[in-house]
């Protein structure tokens, strides 16, 4: 049997054989374009690994106990980067608090409650946020929070992140409930659940890794943010952990570093860099592999 | 056309059925501006399987979900007319649709398992409408598990995901879930198009046996099935009931030839 396949494979009449130029032609633009991307992604993955490689070799080099006990000091005092670390954990955190149960209950809202001009308005706004640049988000917050209280504050600068994240807990949470099968809903009306709870146990549930996705992707994005902070929580040298004073974060510390005419200073920028960039790759890394096929 | 309920009861009666648990009465529907029923009236006895059949689009799976308002759900979608069920007419404005679908619970055509344990997926349910305590829903939950022949293939596993069953598995539980509510009418929305032979054959057993309990509706596609399961059948075409009569009849002689036209193959 396969043996007859086989014959009639190799037979057949000429229109079997290529058809002159044409064929050619054709063979030659696929490698072509084939080339070209694989050029492309080359120079992309070029920029990206010499980012991670130059990040890595001097940021490491100052990486030691100290950075993470000492805080920030003067030029020449052995100083480290731990307030700027915990100020950083604290403000992301906070924004987070705020901004991923707000940002789900606008989703849940935009997914199944929100009809006609309010729904696409609340969409529209939202996704202007997503866009928005983050510096108008820390003078906005500069305005309605400092100078009211009259100083800047960890607080302040937590908020203008919970801005930030506030659209991209939006955007996944409907996208999320939206992917949740409209069989499901209809099979908790069915046993007579009010609409809420169908929402809140069965259609979160069902949507809980897409949703906790879009979490994590936040405190990436407001993990690395400078712009929201410089005019909100405005940095501060010594170690400081309350929300009510100005703060201390990695990239603010790193912008006002990485500028600066000190040796230690420059260095200590290098390795916050690091260690900002390790914390979202991280994320990025958990998101995906924790998170499967689901993940973004 | 109350002279058509009225045969219909006749009819009902001469065939041995029991009173109805549910009446309807001169029911139309709209999808809109869309008529997608017209003028139903009908009866399902208590305690007994009606069958609806037709071609796609007939209005069958329709007038399952004005049964328990899951019509609801969609705006633009609206019934007039009359469904009474326990003295009440079930799509008049007031009606507390959420204790309505407890005692007319729905099984779809789809198996749709929620996403936690398969303990959970039956206790969610029941924890709408009960109090009951730890050992009373272990006691419901194994009960219906029972009920529905599953009991033995998950015992073990009951805080296990009830996602990672198999789709005949996983609308066993379905039905578990709906009659752990207690309903007094089960619909079933084409229960087993989605299941293979063996499971589509074991939610048919299992039919015999919720039909000593339940008031049964089921639609389906499968002339077999409602032969087999069904005690009346009920024939819609064009959002319109053509004909409704004991099973044999049906299948035998029906009076419409529209009816023969289906049962035997010629359209749908």
């Amino acid at each position: 049997m396969s043996a007859e396949r086989a014959e009639t494979v190799s037979g057949g009449s000429d229109r079997w054989k290529p058809q002159g130029s044409l064929a050619l032609r054709r063979r030659f633009l696929d490698r072509l374009a084939t080339g070209l991307s694989l050029v492309a992604t080359g120079v992309a993955l070029l920029a990206l690994c010499s980012i991670l490689l130059t990040l890595l070799v001097r940021g490491l080099a100052g990486l030691s106990l100290v950075t993470f006990i000492h805080s920030t000091a003067s030029p020449g005092m052995n100083g480290g980067l731990a307030n700027a670390i915990v100020g950083s954990l604290i403000q992301t955190a906070v924004a987070i608090l705020i901004g991923a149960p707000l940002g789900m209950l606008c989703g849940i809202y935009l997914a199944d409650y929100g009809r006609g001009w309010m729904a696409s308005t609340t969409r529209f706004v939202s996704d202007m946020l997503l866009s928005a640049p983050s510096i108008l988000i820390g003078l906005f917050i500069y305005q309605l929070i400092v100078v009211p209280t009259g100083h800047f504050s960890g607080f302040a600068g937590a908020v203008a992140l919970a801005i930030l994240a506030l659209p991209i807990v939006v955007r996944t949470t409907e996208d999320m409930l939206g992917l949740v099968p409209i069989a499901l809903r209809e099979a908790g009306i069915g046993l007579g659940a009010s609409k809420w709870r169908v929402i809140v146990f069965i259609c979160l549930r069902a949507a809980r890794t897409g949703v906790l996705t879009g979490i994590l992707l936040a405190v990436a994005r407001v993990a690395g943010e400078t712009a929201p902070l410089l005019f909100t929580s405005l940095g501060n040298m010594d170690w400081s952990v309350s929300l009510a004073q100005p703060m201390a974060s990695l990239p603010v510390t790193i912008y006002q570093y990485a500028g600066s005419a000190y040796d230690d200073w420059v260095q200590l920028a290098w390795t916050g860099a690091l260690l900002v960039t390790l914390g979202v790759l991280a994320i990025n890394i958990l998101v995906r592999v924790g998170f499967g096929r689901k993940g973004a | 056309m109350s002279g058509t309920a009225v045969s219909e009861r006749a009819v009902a009666e001469k065939a041995g059925l029991d009173k109805p648990a549910i009446s309807v009465r001169n029911l139309d529907f709209y999808y809109g501006e869309n008529k997608a029923l017209r003028n139903i009236s009908m009866e399902f006895p208590t305690r007994k399987v009606t069958g609806m059949i037709g071609p796609s689009g007939c209005g069958k799976s329709t007038l399952l979900r004005v049964l328990n308002r899951m019509y609801d759900l969609y705006p633009g979608q609206r019934a007039t007319g009359e469904v009474m069920f326990d003295g009440r007419n079930v799509i008049a404005p007031g009606m507390d649709v959420n204790r309505l679908r407890a005692r007319v619970g729905m099984v779809f055509q789809k198996p749709t398992p929620f996403p936690m344990s398969i303990y959970d997926n039956i206790a969610f349910g029941v924890k709408l409408h009960e109090k009951l305590s730890r050992s009373e829903m272990d006691g419901r939950v194994e009960d219906v598990l029972r009920r529905v022949a599953l009991w033995g293939e998950v015992r073990d596993r009951l805080r296990a995901s009830a996602t990672a069953l198999s789709g005949g598995q996983q609308q066993r539980l379905c039905i578990a879930r709906t009659i752990a509510t207690r309903p007094e009418v089960v619909l079933l929305d084409e229960p087993t198009s989605a299941l293979d032979p063996v499971s589509t054959a074991r939610i048919e057993e299992l039919l015999d046996e919720l039909k000593k309990e339940f008031t049964i509706a089921i639609v389906t596609h499968n002339m077999q099935q409602a032969a087999r399961c069904a005690d009346q059948v009920a024939f819609f075409y064009l959002g319109e009931l053509i004909e409704m009569d004991s099973t044999d009849r049906i299948f035998t002689a029906p009076r419409e030839t529209r009816t023969q036209d289906y049962i035997t193959g010629r359209f749908g």
